[in-house]
């Protein structure tokens, strides 16, 4: 539980995020009372786990075609890991564009140490090339996108509790595909998964909790 | 149709304003609205308000509004059409998974409401991608109701008036 301090802080953080967010006047968000501000903030996005995930042993392709085993890659180093697939409109983009807004406001020491993770849940379609060109457009040209075959991408979600089922042609030749719930974020000091972010984890919510993340930091 | 709309649009203050639109849904704004207005007896009775499109980030996107139906009579929604795009429906999203529908119900004295997360538009090749800012030009058809035209505002791709 946070001290009436913390929230205080936490609040002004999120006010300053949504200012920045709030795309060119800020007069706006300026002016609303820090009471709505801090009442949007009390839906805690973050869920630490009592029992945090170890990371899962995945070895697939990166966009660049080479072969990425992200338990090496990502060895003390804080990370953010996310199933989803690029013919995704709403939620991936949606996903991918809240952590990349969030990590703007992040100095650039902090964003260094960041790894952001996208594993496409839909690898037929979401080849290296295809995740290199959708990745910078949808989040930021340093996020990581990986590919590969799918038993083995169902296999590293599994570890982390997701389950995400094989893209599947429809009869009118649509493929409905499937992206995970939640981001996971690994500590850096233990290498374990240890927060949870549903989809209604907004830019701000990132903003606010990366930098303790980054620390290996409870959020 | 895209059109280009002044640069104001993009302020905040027209956040908070379709915000206060989608917030509650029986309000009377009269921007976007008109269905069949015939008579009020067993006729569905539609307003569309709310609508945007998070600006797309490949040749696909996605569209979002509320149907409210102020009828004693339920339609449906049955299809969507635009000039951006020749390949255009509406899903559902349930267990993380996308699904394409026929229709949505849009019940009498009720409303549809397309979100976030959730039930959406969605705009398969993209004759041309909209930049934020600008509006897209939709047709909603309906299974009674006449149709209607909306124009949804290119906002930013994770805008969300659930969460802003």
């Amino acid at each position: 539980m946070r001290k009436k301090t913390v929230t205080t802080v936490a609040a002004l953080a999120v006010a300053t995020a949504l200012t920045l967010t709030a795309c060119g006047s800020g007069d706006d968000s300026a002016s609303k009372p820090i009471a709505d501000v801090s009442a949007s903030a009390k839906t805690q996005a973050a869920t630490v786990l009592d029992q945090p995930f170890k990371k899962p042993d995945l070895v697939l392709t990166d966009t660049k075609g080479k072969p990425y085993d992200f338990r090496e890659a990502t060895q003390g180093k804080p990370t953010l890991v996310y199933f989803g697939y690029t013919n995704c409109p709403d939620v991936c983009p949606l996903t991918m564009s809240n952590i990349a807004i969030a990590m703007k406001s992040l100095s650039a020491a902090d964003r260094e140490k960041l790894q952001v993770v996208f594993v496409t849940t839909d690898p037929e379609r979401d080849t290296s090339a295809e995740l290199a060109k959708w990745l910078p457009s949808a989040g930021d040209p340093s996020f990581i996108g990986l590919t590969g075959d799918f038993p083995t991408i169902q296999a590293g979600a599994r570890q982390l509790g997701i389950g995400i089922d094989a893209p599947k042609k429809e009869k009118d030749g649509t493929v409905t595909s499937m992206h995970g719930t939640q981001v996971i974020a690994f500590s850096p000091k233990t290498d374990a998964g240890y927060v949870l972010y549903g989809e209604d984890a907004t830019a701000d919510d990132y903003a606010k909790d990366l930098p303790k993340i980054i620390k290996g930091e409870n959020p | 149709m895209i059109r280009r709309t002044p640069l104001a649009l993009c302020g905040g203050l027209t956040a908070t304003l379709v915000l206060a639109v989608t917030g509650c849904s029986s309000s009377s704004d009269s921007s976007s609205s008109s269905g069949s207005s015939s008579s009020s007896g067993g006729t569905p009775r539609l307003k569309v308000s709310g609508g945007y499109m998070p600006k797309p980030v490949s040749d696909m996107a996605a569209g979002f509004l509320t149907v409210v139906n102020s009828g004693r009579s339920g339609d449906r929604l049955t299809s969507i059409t635009s000039d951006i795009s020749d390949d255009i429906t509406i899903h559902k999203t349930e267990n993380q998974t996308m699904r394409k529908v026929d229709s949505f119900d849009i019940p009498a004295n009720g409303e549809l409401d397309l979100d976030r997360g959730g039930n959406h538009i969605m705009f398969a090749n993209l004759k041309k991608r909209p930049a934020q800012g600008q509006e897209v030009g939709i047709e909603l058809h309906f299974e009674k109701a006449d149709p209607i035209k909306v124009e949804l505002p290119v906002k930013e791709t994770n805008y969300n008036p659930a969460t802003h």
